[in-house]
């Protein structure tokens, strides 16, 4: 697959929890509320399934952006899970905006089941943003 | 014999590099590596040694060995047809120039490797003689003078302010006559220079090993208590073998998504716990006692054995580097004088 | 005890290696010099399994914090160990020695309160220590061990100015605007040679297997590409986060000189500001940071 810039279409990873945010994701398809076709919805029991190599595994695999969803702290379907996620999540973006990689590149966002409007929304946003920033190519595998 | 004044060095380099690929000794962060010549790059020629020998341009670390695709038929693309680009090597050290020469015999022996053969054929070794070895510099003790490479194409010896360039082979030739625009003739005075650093080295090494007997002693040695007492402290990175001159095993790897992918070869040592590692489960190297006989006995032993030279340049870097201190230096002190363990 | 592990000497005067000595009688062979740098902890792990006895161990201030990492870890049993706690006022860099003084001509090094003594050919010179220790000492806010069964000898006071410079490198390239960090990274990373020395010799690294030796999945790769490095780099760094302890071996032995503690103590910067100052090693009973939450965290990503 060449990266270039021009005609570029960004490929999103999302990460999206069962409980919350995938729930968002269909009630937006039944409110007929369209996103974004470059976001890849991959969905996880909960957003603290996210195992940090995932993420820079997605990059690596062709990503050039990578979402992961969860429910609002406190509303985690497992209790505490999406606490967990707040953290370790939190401190993976430091590290990876420390080493130099655009912070606009991976981002977490809670979304609940009922917040269809919002899913469609920031998949359309994170989908622009990529689309401004070009191609990953600082994180992306050669082979 | 030429010479270069080292204030015309660049101009030297600029010269070279715009026929072939220019790798000189340049610092960065403390560390020095062979580095592409560019303009504006500042050339170290008085650390003793780069931290990643050259053996890397034999031997790269990584390199594709084929792609394939599976379309209507399958389509194969071989790469080590394609290896080799025109390439010169500046001011190479003796210990390592003698490494390719032991490599040459794992490498080139039938059936050839044919990308390590289009690379060596493509490359132009300069060596850059040593004027005063470090403590951890042993090379006289593997018969490797440092003040000459005779597997090397050009020598350059450092006399003050000029390089003297003495080509050895037809390449090294044709790399001389090819600069000669901006080299001046040798003087006798030159020539007498060269022939005192040369002479005056061999009193300056610190550091020797007896190698008289090793490979023997170590015929009988599988079983020793020695290893037992050894291996303890070895924390199994691959810091000794990579960046070892004589070291040249290799893994291969794939990398398939879907119905194309690329087979890689890339350096392995066989320091890590899965160098041995098979399908099955199991590991005939078990534990680090095996692993460190074997990386010794192969160095020491075995090699001998098969090609007839000891398996190390007397380089140093494994006593500089490793981070427990246990280097080829201790076994060939304590193995060649120990009668059967501790 | 099976075995006693501490420092013994060796051919040159900067190598001063682990000794496992297993007969008493060979107890001379121990020394304490400025060389007795290699942190012995992680050998534990392996004496663990192959015997069921007691194992003696000397550590240092820096050391003893990777014995309540193992505890903490749920990696050692804290009866199987004998811990003799050696207060340490600093270890000495040979690079700085060398660039100073003839390398060839030195015969010993030693430390006198806040001087080095070195024996240089046939003299005796005497050197402020601070400007040859390694690095790791000058930013050192624990030289006393944290915990020991018997203390050796007396405890000795931390350097006064360790606070200050602990996040000094940290902060400078933190300073860099984000293509020009990318390009000092870059340019670090690309000196790595993959040994994993950083992972083998660090005992917050002791994971029975480690997700860098797994086939099946195969999350890092063999090849030596800069993408594939990063994600070494990154996941190493990350996994240590919140348990890391600041020894600074990683970097001390990385062949290839990767500045390792500038990401790990970025990690542990970002966390204190966050989740409140924490020290990883100290307290077995404690909670680090990644394995605990707070309703009140602060989130870095959107709250709406």
């Amino acid at each position: 697959m060449p990266v270039t810039n021009e005609g570029f279409e960004p490929v999103i990873v999302a990460f999206c929890c069962n409980w919350c945010s995938y729930a968002g994701a269909d009630l937006a398809g039944i409110n007929r509320m369209s996103y974004s076709s470059n976001v890849r919805i991959i969905r996880v029991p909960c957003s603290s399934r996210v195992n940090p190599s995932f993420i820079i595994r997605a990059f690596q695999r062709g990503a050039d952006g990578v979402l992961v969803t969860g429910c609002h702290p406190g509303d985690c379907h497992y209790h505490s899970g999406n606490f967990f996620t707040r953290r370790r999540l939190s401190v993976l973006k430091q590290l990876m905006e420390y080493l130099g990689i655009e912070p606009q590149r991976f981002q977490v966002r809670w979304i609940s089941g009922s917040e269809g409007a919002k899913f469609a929304m920031v998949m359309n946003s994170v989908a622009e943003e990529i689309r401004r920033l070009g191609p990953n190519r600082k994180l992306r595998d050669v082979r | 014999m030429k010479k270069v004044a080292k204030t015309k060095l660049s101009e030297l380099f600029s010269s070279m590099a715009a026929e072939a690929k220019l790798y000189v000794p340049a610092l960065s962060d403390g560390i020095v590596n062979f580095t592409l010549w560019q303009e504006g790059l500042t050339v170290t020629l008085t650390a003793l040694n780069v931290l990643v020998p050259p053996k890397k341009f034999f031997y790269p670390q990584t390199e594709t060995v084929l792609k394939y695709e599976w379309g209507e038929d399958l389509q194969l693309e071989d790469f080590a047809c394609k290896a080799g680009e025109k390439t010169i090597l500046f001011a190479a050290r003796p210990c390592d120039v003698s490494s390719f020469a032991m490599m040459d015999k794992v490498y080139l022996d039938e059936p050839p490797d044919e990308a390590y053969r289009r690379r060596r054929e493509n490359t132009t070794v300069i060596a850059l003689g040593c004027g005063e070895p470090d403590e951890t510099c042993f090379c006289r003790s593997f018969d490797i003078d440092a003040a000459k490479a005779p597997g090397a194409d050009v020598l350059a010896i450092d006399i003050g302010l000029e390089l003297v360039l003495v080509a050895q082979t037809e390449k090294g030739e044709k790399l001389v006559s090819a600069q000669n625009g901006l080299l001046s003739e040798a003087t006798s005075g030159d020539e007498n220079r060269v022939k005192d650093e040369q002479e005056k080295i061999e009193g300056r090494y610190v550091t020797s090993v007896s190698l008289r007997g090793m490979m023997e002693k170590l015929d009988g040695m599988f079983a020793a208590d020695y290893w037992e007492q050894l291996y303890k402290r070895c924390i199994g990175c691959g810091t000794c073998t990579f960046l070892c001159p004589t070291c040249h095993c290799f893994d291969l790897q794939e990398y398939a998504a879907g119905n194309r992918g690329e087979r890689i070869r890339c350096w392995d040592a066989c320091m890590f716990a899965d160098f041995t590692q098979m399908a099955g489960g199991h590991n005939p190297r078990p534990s680090q006692k095996e692993r460190v006989r074997q990386r010794f006995m192969h160095k020491l032993n075995y090699f001998p054995r098969q090609h007839g030279d000891y398996a190390c340049v007397g380089c140093g870097r494994c006593v500089r580097k490793c981070p427990v201190s246990l280097d080829i230096l201790e076994v060939i002190r304590e193995a060649g004088g120990a009668d059967d363990g501790m | 005890m099976a075995a006693v592990i501490g420092w013994r000497k060796k051919d040159f005067w900067w190598q001063s290696p682990v000794v496992f000595l297993e007969d008493p009688a060979d107890a001379h062979r121990l020394v304490w010099d400025p060389f007795t740098i290699y942190s012995p902890v992680k050998f534990l792990l392996d004496w663990q399994e192959r015997c069921n006895a007691k194992v003696g161990i000397f550590v240092k201030g820096c050391d003893s914090r990777g014995i309540n990492r193992l505890l903490q870890d749920k990696r050692l049993e804290r009866e199987r160990v004998v811990v003799y706690g050696l207060p340490c006022g600093g270890k000495a860099d040979a690079e700085k020695i060398r660039a100073s003084f003839p390398a060839k001509e030195i015969k010993s090094v030693s430390l006198l309160g806040e001087q080095l003594v070195l024996a240089v050919g046939d003299k005796e010179e005497r050197i402020a220590a601070e400007a040859y220790l390694l690095d790791k000492c000058l930013t050192c806010r624990h030289p006393n061990p944290v915990v020991y069964d018997q203390l050796v000898w007396e405890e000795v006071l931390p350097r006064q100015k360790a606070d200050e410079s602990r996040f000094a490198r940290v902060q400078a390239v933190t300073s860099m605007a984000s293509e020009e960090r990318f390009a000092y990274w870059q340019r670090q990373f690309e000196r790595c040679i993959r040994c994993f020395a950083c992972r083998n010799t660090c005992p917050a690294c002791n994971c029975r297997v480690c997700i860098f030796d797994q086939a099946e999945p195969r999350w890092l790769g063999k090849a030596n590409d800069p993408a594939d490095t990063l994600n070494y780099q990154i996941i190493r760094a990350f996994h240590v986060a919140g348990r890391c302890f600041e020894c600074g071996e990683c970097e001390r032995i990385c062949p290839a000189g990767v500045p390792l503690q500038e990401i790990n103590r970025r990690l542990i910067k970002d966390m204190n500001e966050a989740y409140g100052d924490y020290e990883a090693g100290l307290d077995v009973t404690d909670q680090p940071p990644l394995g605990t939450y707070r309703g009140e965290d602060p989130a870095g990503f959107d709250e709406s």
